[in-house]
Order: structure tokens, then C-alpha cells, then sequence
């Protein structure tokens, strides 16, 4: 009626409730021992006897006088054995065995179970008590591996759930993770009715479920405070057990366990059993906040579907008129009866100029989503700062017309080890943003130094500063001071991706201003790195 | 250009695209041909010889990437391609397997044409036979190994001559990191981009009226050099 061991072990898996699991461990220990005898397998058994003839044979085959001398030593170790490979119990039948043989075979009068010399009796008895307590002592640190063995396992199984908890987009992936985890842990076909926000519950993932189940476990969410009912399956007299998951401010689902049919009390054991695990997997749900999980994995479904329909589509489906209405316009540009009317020529001018805007707020929230997508990986090789700076300067030439763009480079300025896209585009934010907040006209100093081993890239402006309050919101994305919402174009999303892409190759960004309408420096700053360009700039020439 | 029109192909899918490509190349002179697929382009590119072919690398039967590998088992043909993507890497992937240079969309047809006449001239070169290559203020005399600026002879280093010398025969086109590394250290430097850099800068100082602002030898950042054929260029884009 009571299980073989290994349930006991199953019921002693980890958890948070350990001392309650602990009590029920402890109590099918103390109970399911004396019956387990009966139970065992009769292979360890007939395998431990064959340990104690071959133990038997080999010592018959030496001398009289040596294997008497070896005899309660030899015997010790097919004992040890039985009890570290099968168990308490084919190790106590394998002592009495030995002790048998030992009195039949070695002590006089051999072949006799008599004992002539009490002193032999002693010896007897002594061998017997050392086989059993030692074999205890070895079946002991079998169960306790067998224990750490199980408790690994069932870390692995959480750790393994968690993880695919991270890597769900939709309920039902993570239903069906829930699923995997509680047939892994319950060794026994389980599923899980997620609770949908409606009340209603979504259907489980893994196979079909009776009809009686179903309505029994949206019987289960209404009837709250019940912890666990048990369900026949009339057509198949399966056994089903329910039990509500929930947290503390909502109803996350109903597990429900087939432990399958068969008499009263073998189902009354396994009821106890899985209650007690189902106990300690519900809590696991908790614990790991399924609800929680559950909304995390909604939205992240919906932002990639957006990022991937952005980046594969929309990027695609944009740009490709884009580029016709910009072609298009430079071609009308190179006909004469163009260039010589100025009229048609300024609004040719004024197409491509707008086509070119759109094309880079395109290129910004490409940027944008890379960044949020976590997909910022530099490819990191020497660059001259000169040639960052300057290309971020051209790529922009049109937004910074309006303004006196001046370079400064200090003389012998090392390379750098970035990726050169990456620090151009942050450079061009920076130079776009300067000349959105400086009054056209105005000089915009690009300054590119070496302090120390790192390299300075400043970019300041003559315009409307930065005041104290708006400092600390800098870096934050889509944000835009108040002073400018109004009468400056902009996403707010610039700042924040230079400062995004110059993190991704280990520097840093930093805005500085004397105070509203002073002006403002924005500066990159770039870290050395150990090789020094300087001592290679002997190399190439000879 | 004196000899008759030069032919070019375009494979593009976007019939408006090819639509402005076909008028902005007929307006130089060119005479155009359009294969809206890969099949197409590669028949034409077989029967048609062209002279020029501008590939776009987004086409609904196959990658241009493998059109670009089917036209170079059989062809020197100059490439360009067109591309909407403009990741670094895909532009040295396609540069290394044999395009001449790229365009990314969108661009306007001054620069496509700027690119397009760089390629013609270096596809015709061993018949025009002429040694001397000029670029702006620059001139380099390829046989005799002489480089004058503004009509003054200037003196280079060996290293220096070499990758001058590379970028001169491929006037107006972009070179990548890669080939100047190997053609100028024979292969044992290719990892050392650095020396490249510092190789150049030596170079710009001798050749540019302003090295911090670089107008004849300009960098294609995360691919490789140009020497720039023409100062209208700069500005044309």
C-alpha cells in the first residue's frame, strides 16, 4: 500500500516551505520503513548473496590459517557494498549471510553451523554488529546523495523553468513552460489553466483535458479558500487533483494532476503526495511571480512584433520612396530647363531638403529601436577622431548651414578604438542638437583633445543653455525642456541615443552650461586603450 | 566620354526607382537596359553585354549578393551596388566580392553618376593608356612613379606612394581597409588598421591643403578610403 522509496525522496525536494516538507518527509520515513522490507526487489537481493559466494569462494581457495585470519574483513565488503548500491535492506541480508557462511565455512568444526570456541561466538556476533552498523552508515550516505541528486535535479528544473520563463512571448509559451515544470516535478501528466484578466481561464496547452476537469477547475477559481479537490474522470476512473494558484492580489490559475486510476489506496497515497507537492509548486509559482511574467511576456510580444515590422518593413517600406522622391528630384535638378528657371529649381531644392530631413528622423528611430531592442554591439576598431568628426559633420551639412561649424584638433591626437559609426552618429546628434538651440548664424565649436589617455570631443554652441532643473533630466528618453516644446521640432530622442551608443564603447557623455541662454558643451568622452597609437607611429614608415 | 554611348544595366525591382535611374543615365548619355529581376538582370547582363551594371542587392528572386557571385564567374564587368541597408559590414562583404563600389538609399544621381564614371574609367583604362591620374590639385604619374601638387613635385615615402598609388588607380572609387593593408604590407600588417591610419594621416599632410578637413583623400568610415576624383563631388552630394 505505501510507495518504494523514492517518494520519499520526491517529497523531500527544496522549497520555500521547507519545514512543513521536512515534517512530511520525516513522517513517510518513519512509516513507509518497516513495509519497504517486503517490497524490495529480489534482484539486490540474489546479487548481494552471489557478493557473499564469490567473497566465500576466493577465501576457500587460500590457505586454511590465512583466510580464517581474512575472513571478517573479506565479508565487510560485499556489505558495503549491498548497502551503498541497494539499500539498508539487501545489506542486512547480506550481513547474516556472511555471518552464516563465515560460522559454516572457516570456524570450527567446519562445515557445521555449530561454534565450538565461545571466543568464536564473540567474534561472530562482533562481525555481525560491525556488517549491520556499518552497512546503516553506507545506505545512509547512499539516501542522502540520492537526496543532493534529486535536489540538484529539481534545481536545474527551476532554474531551467525560470530561464524559459525570461525567453516566453505569449501566454501560452508560458503556459506551456508551467506545464513542462509541473510534469517534470510531479513525474506525472499536469497542466495548467491560466486565468485570463475576464476571470475565465485559457485552456491548457498539453493535450486534451475531460470536460468534468475543466468545469471543476473553473469551479476551483470561484470557490476561493479551497486548497485542493479531486476530480474522477468517469470514462477513463483517471483521478484528477485541482488546486488554485494564486498571488496576493490575484488569481493566477488551476494546476490539475492526473494521478491516474486504480484502487482507493494506492490513489489516497498518491493524493497525499502530489498535494504536497502541488503545495510546494504553487508556492514556486508564486514566489517567481507568474503574474507578473505572465504581462511581461504580452508586452514583449508586442514590442518586438512592432521592432521587427519596424526594422523589416516600415525601415524598407519608408525608405524606398524615399529614395525614388529624392532620385527623382536630383535627376529634375541636372535638367537645363531646371537650373535656368530659379523658381522650379527652389522647390526642386525644397524636396530634396525635406526627403533628406525624413530620411535622418527615419535613421533616429532606427536608432531608437536598436537601442531599446538591446541590439547595441560596437565593432570596435582604430579610428582618427578627425575623420569621425568629420564625417559627422558632412553627414549633417544640410541641417548645419545656417551655422559657422569651426574645427579644432589638437596636434598629434591618438586614434581611437571605437566603432566609428556608433561615435559619428552620437557626434551628429550632439552637432544637430547644438545647432536646434543656437540662433542661426552662431558658431559652433567642434574641439577634439587628449587628456591624459583618453580622448575629449567637445561640441559647444552659442545658444539657449541649459538651466539648473532641466540638467538632471538630460539622458532620459523623449525628454524635451518646456522652454522649447513649443518653437523647436524634436522627438527627444537624440540626446539620448548618443548617450546610449558612446556607453556601448565605453565612454561617456556629459553637457555642461554657465546657464540659460550661455550656451552649452556637450561633451564625449572617450577612454584610452593599452596600446598606444603613439608607439606605432614609428612603425609604418621606413 | 568621345566613344559611343556606354550601355548600362540596371537591376532593380522598384519600377520607380529604375524609372529615375533610366532618365538620370539617358540625360548623361548613357543608354539604359532594366531587368526588374535577377533572371532577367543575368540574361541581359550575358546577352546585352553592358558596360556598366547597377545592381540592387534587395531582389524578390535573389539575394544581389549572389546575382554580384554569378556575374563575377564570368565577367569584369564594373558593380555598383544599391543598398538600403547601410551597415558597414555588408558594404566590405560586397566590395570584397567584387563590386567597384556602392550607394546607399537614398541618394541622389550626382553621386550614383560620380561613382558610375569612376568605374567606366577604370574598367577602360588599359585602353585609353593614359599613366597620368588626376584628381583635383593632385596628379600622379603611375609610370614614372613622379606626384605633383598644383604642378609642384612633392616627395613621398615608399609607403605613402603605395597607398596613393592603389587609391589612384581606383580613382573616385572607395578601396577597402582590407586591399590597402594587403597591397601595402604584403599581407603582414592585415590586422593592423592602426598603421593604416597613421600611414594616411602622414599622407594627408603632404597632399591636403587642410588634413584636419580632408577633401582629395577621404575616409568611408568602417569600409575604407577614396581619393576623390573630382572637388565637385564633395559638394554634388
Amino acid at each position: 500500500m505505501h510507495s518504494p522509496l523514492p517518494i520519499t525522496s520526491k517529497l523531500a525536494k527544496p522549497g520555500l516551505s521547507s519545514g512543513k516538507r521536512q515534517g512530511i518527509a520525516a513522517a513517510s520515513n518513519s512509516t513507509l520503513a518497516p513495509k519497504s522490507f517486503l517490497q524490495t526487489d529480489v534482484v539486490p537481493l540474489l546479487l548481494s548473496l552471489s557478493g557473499v559466494s564469490l567473497v566465500t569462494a576466493l577465501l576457500l581457495l587460500l590457505e586454511q590459517t590465512v583466510a580464517a585470519s581474512l575472513v571478517p574483513i573479506a565479508y565487510l565488503i560485499p556489505v558495503i557494498i549491498a548497502a551503498t548500491r541497494w539499500g539498508i535492506w539487501p545489506a542486512t541480508f547480506a550481513s547474516i549471510a556472511s555471518m552464516a557462511a563465515a560460522d559454516f565455512f572457516f570456524f570450527p568444526p567446519i562445515f557445521s553451523f555449530q561454534v565450538e570456541d565461545p571466543q568464536e561466538v564473540i567474534d561472530l556476533l562482533l562481525f555481525l554488529v560491525v556488517a549491520l552498523v556499518s552497512s546503516n552508515l553506507a545506505s545512509r550516505l547512499r539516501q542522502e546523495t540520492e537526496t543532493l541528486r534529486q535536489r540538484e535535479r529539481d534545481i536545474h528544473n527551476l532554474y531551467d523553468f525560470s530561464r524559459r520563463l525570461a525567453a516566453c512571448f505569449t501566454v501560452s509559451e508560458l503556459v506551456s513552460a508551467i506545464e513542462n515544470y509541473l510534469s517534470q516535478t510531479l513525474g506525472q501528466p499536469a497542466v495548467f489553466f491560466a486565468a485570463k484578466t475576464d476571470g475565465q481561464l485559457e485552456p491548457p496547452r498539453s493535450g486534451p483535458v475531460p470536460k468534468v476537469v475543466k468545469e471543476h477547475a473553473s469551479l476551483a477559481i470561484t470557490a476561493a479558500g479551497q486548497s485542493v479537490r479531486s476530480v474522477i474522470d468517469v470514462p477513463t476512473q483517471d483521478v484528477w487533483l485541482l488546486r488554485m494558484v494564486s498571488s496576493e492580489t490575484a488569481i493566477l490559475g488551476v494546476v490539475a494532476v492526473n494521478i491516474g486510476a486504480g484502487p482507493a489506496e494506492t490513489l489516497e497515497n498518491g493524493t497525499h503526495r502530489v498535494e504536497a507537492i502541488v503545495e510546494e509548486v504553487s508556492l514556486t509559482l508564486q514566489r517567481i511571480d507568474i503574474e507578473k511574467a505572465m504581462e511581461d511576456a504580452r508586452l514583449r510580444l508586442q514590442a518586438q512584433l512592432l521592432r521587427d515590422a519596424f526594422h523589416g518593413t516600415l525601415s524598407h517600406e519608408l525608405r524606398t520612396p524615399l529614395a525614388t522622391i529624392r532620385g527623382s528630384a536630383s535627376v529634375l535638378d541636372s535638367i537645363p530647363l531646371i537650373q535656368q528657371d530659379s523658381r522650379a529649381r527652389s522647390l526642386v531644392e525644397a524636396i530634396s531638403d525635406e526627403v533628406a530631413e525624413l530620411d535622418r528622423f527615419i535613421q533616429n528611430l532606427l536608432n531608437a529601436t536598436r537601442v531599446t531592442a538591446g541590439g547595441v554591439t560596437p565593432h570596435l576598431e582604430w579610428a582618427d577622431p578627425r575623420d569621425i568628426v568629420n564625417a559627422a559633420i558632412k553627414a549633417r551639412s544640410r541641417r548645419l548651414a545656417a551655422h559657422h561649424i569651426e574645427t579644432e584638433f589638437a596636434d598629434d591626437l591618438p586614434l581611437v578604438h571605437v566603432d566609428s559609426g556608433l561615435i559619428e552618429e552620437s557626434c551628429g546628434q550632439l552637432l544637430e542638437n547644438a545647432a536646434k538651440y543656437s540662433p542661426s548664424g552662431s558658431t559652433i565649436l567642434v574641439s577634439v583633445k587628449s587628456r591624459q589617455d583618453d580622448t575629449i570631443l567637445s561640441i559647444s554652441d552659442q545658444g539657449v543653455g541649459i538651466t539648473a532643473d532641466e540638467r538632471p533630466q538630460l539622458g532620459r528618453r523623449l525628454f524635451r525642456s518646456q522652454r522649447h516644446q513649443a518653437t523647436i521640432p524634436g522627438s527627444g530622442l537624440g540626446f539620448w541615443i548618443a548617450s546610449i551608443f558612446v556607453g556601448a564603447n565605453g565612454g561617456s557623455i556629459d553637457i555642461a552650461s554657465p546657464g540659460q541662454g550661455l550656451g552649452a558643451t556637450a561633451t564625449i568622452t572617450l577612454p584610452g586603450s593599452a596600446a598606444k597609437p603613439s608607439e606605432i607611429t614609428v612603425v609604418p614608415n621606413e | 566620354m568621345n566613344r559611343p554611348a556606354n550601355n548600362v544595366l540596371l537591376i532593380e525591382d522598384e519600377s520607380k526607382i529604375r524609372r529615375f535611374l533610366r532618365a538620370g543615365f539617358e540625360l548623361q548619355g548613357y543608354s539604359v537596359i532594366e531587368a526588374e529581376n535577377a533572371t532577367d538582370g543575368l540574361k541581359a547582363a550575358t546577352f546585352s553585354a553592358p558596360d556598366l551594371i547597377i545592381l540592387d542587392l534587395n531582389l524578390p528572386d535573389l539575394h544581389g549578393a549572389e546575382v554580384l557571385e554569378r556575374i563575377r564567374s564570368w565577367s569584369n564587368v564594373p558593380v555598383i551596388i544599391l543598398s538600403i541597408v547601410s551597415g558597414e559590414d555588408e558594404k566590405v562583404r560586397m566590395l570584397q566580392a567584387g563590386a567597384d563600389d556602392y550607394v546607399v538609399k537614398p541618394f541622389g544621381m550626382a553621386e550614383l553618376l560620380a561613382r558610375s564614371e569612376a568605374a567606366l574609367r577604370r574598367y577602360f583604362k588599359s585602353a585609353t593608356e593614359n599613366p597620368v591620374v588626376v584628381a583635383g590639385p593632385l596628379s600622379v604619374d603611375l609610370v614614372t612613379r613622379t606626384v605633383s601638387l598644383n604642378k609642384h613635385p612633392i616627395r613621398l615615402t615608399r609607403k605613402e606612394y603605395r597607398l596613393l598609388h592603389i587609391l589612384a588607380t581606383h580613382v573616385g572609387l572607395v578601396v577597402t581597409h582590407d586591399q590597402l593593408l594587403k597591397d601595402i604590407w604584403s599581407g603582414n600588417q592585415r590586422d593592423n588598421i592602426q598603421y593604416l591610419r597613421i600611414l594616411v594621416r602622414k599622407l594627408r599632410q603632404k597632399i591636403e591643403s587642410d588634413p584636419n578637413r580632408p577633401r582629395l583623400l577621404v575616409t568611408e568610415s568602417g569600409v575604407g578610403y577614396r581619393l576623390q576624383a573630382r572637388f565637385e563631388d564633395i559638394a554634388a552630394d
